[in-house]
């Protein structure tokens, strides 16, 4: 734990009215993933009680977690290049001096953050392919692009998260891993 | 262009950049190098959702829910007490049992992701807290919950089966052998181990004590009896026991014992999401970067340069072993095996081999890369829940892959190993 | 120059087995190349349609069932007992018919295909643990099928609880009994499996798995007439080789399983037993209608006048 005072868990570090659009983005992706892996358990769970209990499954269970596992591995992303918790190895870059890990989490940043935003813009054009060929979920009866749409967003903001990490750390003294948390693995021990 | 792929690849995992990077940007390359420019890499976006929707993937957001619930509550420990009154004062007794626990956990539910998170979860603290050191835990639950590709059903045999038209279920009975070999030596190392760093044990429980931790677990063993009772007696699927243990799970720590909230649940679920997409981005990416080496045809390149055709029976078992071990590496398991089965089948079949062997060693070399550096699903997952560095967490791999090794050389020069049991049921041979 | 050819099954498949003949004649007569890329290594079905659709993949073989949600009248081919179950009808309707080289041709060129050859893959059994005689044998029998609205439809009117389950969960599923039957062509039933957990086999007449190949439309609008005619002839004779390789590849998988595992009970439905089932598979075809409207109902009408003409 640092001594510092830890910041709210939505609390956005950009000026003003960014920092509400960041602050609301924040607990959107929050509330969506926790409802995602509800509405998950509920929908599975319902499927196979009414196997059970009615001898019929939910022909459309399928394709609703489909929805769902997009929707939570893309506000998880985000959520997750926020809270610094996407997974790297360090051995290397922890051994080195910390001017020169200063450097290397800029560079860092900078790229995933390109890597992301390439990613979104690449997205935006795969929907729109999936929405021109007409293709619907056989059993929902909706368009399959609507599955997706949460895709490029996720990409967004963790691109965007990544510009900012790049940004803080140029700003700030200290090395960040992320907006919101300092490098060092005993920092990210709070509970999420 | 394999080169220049996975030398920059390695580079960029090596400076400390997130896992998810290294396999995108080699996917970009691929991409622009294979359609001259960015113009077709949308296709990417493609392969990141082919990643993430198989149906059984669920599984594994679901477990870690039902774990992690478990966990928060009383649930975990009380199994954990209970397992303890048994073989708390043996040395390496802790050990034994998680590995034990992960093999038939990870057996039943197919997923070796979720085995790390639903064994691995509650019982990592337990073993920290008993003197083992944090490294070999790790290695030890990652490397057990891998055995379970070897026991059925195991998805990968499936898929084997499927692509060299091989019996899944002599396959499936061909896996236990070596599957119950590799526990037995890995209970053996995790005895040594907790001898060699004296890890201190329990003083010996009593009867009255014994007696009482089971009644204490009997809510709890209602786990053990939906998974393994629930998946081999045919009333679930693996995706639906996950989901009965949520329900289950709610029901005891909510409402029977009143462990948990309302907002734990919420908080649960959250950091649930959070690490399902951690693990998922990474299954994606990975998905995207299988399909430029399969579409850029490099293992047939590969492997057309070593000259497979001219070499024995044993030589072809041992560049089967290496291609699918090499593989495993860098690409999803369940993609090696759709690729290389078929490059394999004809020198298989013109050397004589057994392919029900075959089968059983793709597997096995299969589930050894998963649990080794540097793209592991397993490796992957144990990050993203213990929120240990990588290192970290492969540092105690070494004698685990060791042991795995053996075994598989073992296998090509005893295939009794796995074909014992294949041929006592089938009264073959 | 390469062209890449992607399909829905393992090389020694029908697709596969078809692919392999397209890719020998292409190679035998020009200096084209071309590489085949079986099940699941560049995706699944919907993925290698739409690496077709963008110009990545050259040529692709999907079923018009999983075709169903990018051209919903190809949904047609689920309608039961639609088609003749005599193999000599069978092909020569494939060869002759308007409905599918003309009327389906203009619709797969509208998703930017174009259709090459429709090929049936062999008739569909049905795999269960208990015989099925008549349509209440399949009551409370929890029946696999792929997620497809009218599959579903078939085995409500069949009296059966349609499971859609992926295929991955397939084996063992009817292995833990979670299922307790499912449907699939022979070849398919001997290559996946499914026999070692199920032990019956049904022939019910009420379909075949139908297939087809097409190419990028653009790419194959671009060839030159030689090469257009290179590419028509290649699907010609592969037809033709796949006409010749069905025949007995029925009985060759039934042979094979049959060896495999001698208990296993084979029942082919009498034309009376049929009837109660045909009965019940009366509503598909309304339902069918109902989601495809006027188009469906004209494809519909179009084939049962082509099947008109060849069994005569
Ligand atoms: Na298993
Ligand atoms: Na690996």
């Amino acid at each position: 734990m640092t001594d510092k005072p830890q910041p709210g868990e939505h609390d956005s570090d950009l000026p003003g009215f960014l920092g509400t659009i960041d602050s609301i983005i924040s607990r959107l992706e929050s509330v969506g993933l926790a409802v995602s892996v509800l509405l998950m358990a509920l929908n599975t769970i319902a499927n196979v009680v009414g196997r059970f209990v009615f001898q019929e499954s939910l022909f459309f269970s399928e394709e609703v977690n489909r929805i769902l596992i997009v929707l939570i591995t893309f506000a998880g992303i985000g959520y997750a290049a926020r809270h610094g918790r996407h997974i790297r190895m360090s051995a290397i870059y922890d051994a080195l001096p910390a001017p020169v890990r200063k450097v290397f989490m800029v560079a860092i940043a900078i790229i995933s953050s390109l890597c992301m935003l390439a990613l979104c813009y690449f997205s935006i054009g795969y929907i729109g392919k999936v929405a021109t060929s007409g293709r619907i979920l056989p059993a929902l009866q909706i368009p399959v692009y609507w599955i997706y749409l949460w895709v490029p967003v996720g990409f967004a903001v963790t691109g965007i998260q990544y510009a900012l990490t790049a940004v803080k750390n140029l700003v700030e003294k200290d090395i960040y891993l992320s907006t919101k948390v300092l490098e060092g693995y005993d920092d990210t021990e709070v509970e999420l | 262009m394999a080169a220049t792929i996975f030398l920059t690849m390695i580079v960029l995992l090596l400076l400390g950049f997130p896992m998810m990077i290294p396999l995108i940007i080699g996917a970009f390359i691929g991409f622009y190098e294979l359609f001259n420019g960015i113009d077709k890499m949308d296709f990417m976006v493609q392969q990141f959702m082919a990643g993430i929707r198989p149906a059984s993937l669920i599984a594994v957001p679901m477990f870690i829910f039902a774990a992690d619930i478990m966990t928060r509550g009383h649930s975990a420990n009380r199994l954990i007490d209970m397992v303890m009154s048994f073989v708390g004062h043996i040395k390496g007794g802790l050990a034994v049992s998680t590995a034990t626990a992960c093999t038939l956990f990870g057996a039943v539910s197919g997923s070796t992701q979720a085995t790390v998170v639903a064994v691995g979860s509650p019982l990592r603290p337990r073993m920290l807290q008993a003197g083992y050191k944090d490294n070999f835990v790790l290695a030890l639950i990652v490397n057990s919950s891998d055995i379970a590709f070897l026991i059925p059903p195991s998805i990968g045999m499936i898929i084997y089966g499927v692509v060299s038209n091989t019996s899944i279920s002599e396959l499936f009975i061909a896996g236990i052998g070596p599957g119950l070999l590799i526990l037995v030596l890995f209970s053996i190392y995790s005895m040594i181990y907790a001898r060699i760093k004296d890890v201190p044990t329990e003083p010996k429980a009593n009867w009255k004590q014994r007696v009482h931790a089971v009644q204490q677990a009997i809510w709890p063993l209602g786990f053990p009896v939906i998974i393994v009772g629930g998946i081999y007696g045919g009333i679930f699927s693996p995706t639906e026991a996950a989901s009965a243990c949520v329900l289950y799970a709610l029901i005891l720590e909510f409402i029977v014992f009143r462990a948990i909230s309302a907002r734990d649940i919420y908080e649960t679920a959250k950091s649930t999401g959070l690490i399902t997409g951690v693990v998922f981005i990474l299954v994606g990416a990975g998905a995207a970067f299988s399909w430029v080496i399969s579409f850029a045809r490099i293992p047939q390149e590969l492997l057309g340069a070593i000259g497979v055709d001219e070499m024995g029976a044993i030589g072809v078992l041992f560049v089967i072993s290496i291609s699918f071990f090499i593989g495993c590496m860098f690409v999803d398991p369940i993609v090696v095996i759709l690729i290389l089965v078929p490059i394999f089948a004809p020198v298989v079949e013109a050397v004589g081999l057994d392919p029900v062997l075959v089968g059983t060693i793709v597997t096995l070399q299969v589930a050894i890369g998963s649990a080794t550096p540097p793209f592991g699903c397993d490796i992957f997952t144990a990050m993203a829940v213990f929120k240990r560095p990588y290192f970290e967490v492969i540092r105690g791999t070494p004698p685990f892959v060791l042991i795995l090794l053996l075994v598989a050389v073992a296998l090509i020069f005893f295939p009794d190993i796995a074909l014992f049991l294949r041929d006592l049921a089938f009264a073959k041979g | 120059d390469t062209w890449r050819y992607a399909f829905e099954e393992a090389l020694t498949d029908v697709q596969g087995v078809y692919a392999t003949k397209f890719k020998e004649e292409i190679e035998k007569n020009s200096d084209h190349e071309v590489e085949l890329f079986p099940y699941g290594t560049l995706g699944e079905s919907a993925d290698i349609m739409e690496q077709t659709q963008a110009g990545i993949l050259q040529f692709v073989d999907q079923s018009p069932g999983f075709t169903g949600a990018l051209i919903p009248e190809a949904q047609v081919f689920f309608v039961p007992y639609l088609l003749p179950a005599e193999s000599e009808q069978l092909s020569e309707f494939f060869r002759t018919s308007k409905a599918i080289n003309e009327d389906f041709k203009e619709l797969y060129a509208e998703q930017g295909l174009e259709l090459l050859k429709m090929f049936p893959e062999g008739e569909v059994a049905m795999t269960t643990q208990e015989p099925v005689k008549q349509p209440a044998d399949l009551n409370g029998v929890k029946f696999r099928v792929m997620t497809n609205p009218l599959l579903v439809e078939t085995y409500q009117a069949f009296g059966a609880t349609p499971t859609p389950l992926p295929w991955g969960e397939v084996y063992g599923g009817l292995q833990t009994n979670i299922i307790q039957g499912q449907e699939n062509p022979a070849f398919w039933i001997e290559s996946t499996k499914m026999y070692e957990v199920t032990d019956v086999i049904t022939f019910a007449g009420h379909s075949n798995f139908t297939t087809a190949v097409m190419a990028n439309k653009e790419f194959y609008d671009g060839l030159s007439d030689a090469d257009k005619k290179l590419v028509q002839d290649a699907s010609e004779a592969a037809f033709d080789y796949i006409v010749d390789y069905q025949k007995g590849l029925t009985e060759a998988s039934m042979d094979k399983i049959k060896k495999a595992k001698p208990e296993m009970v084979v029942n082919v439905l009498s034309e009376e037993e049929r009837a109660p089932f045909k009965a019940a598979a009366a509503e598909v075809e309304k339902k069918f209608i109902e989601m495809t409207g006027d188009s469906g109902k004209a494809i519909l009408e179009q084939m049962k006048a082509d099947l008109e003409a060849v069994s005569k």
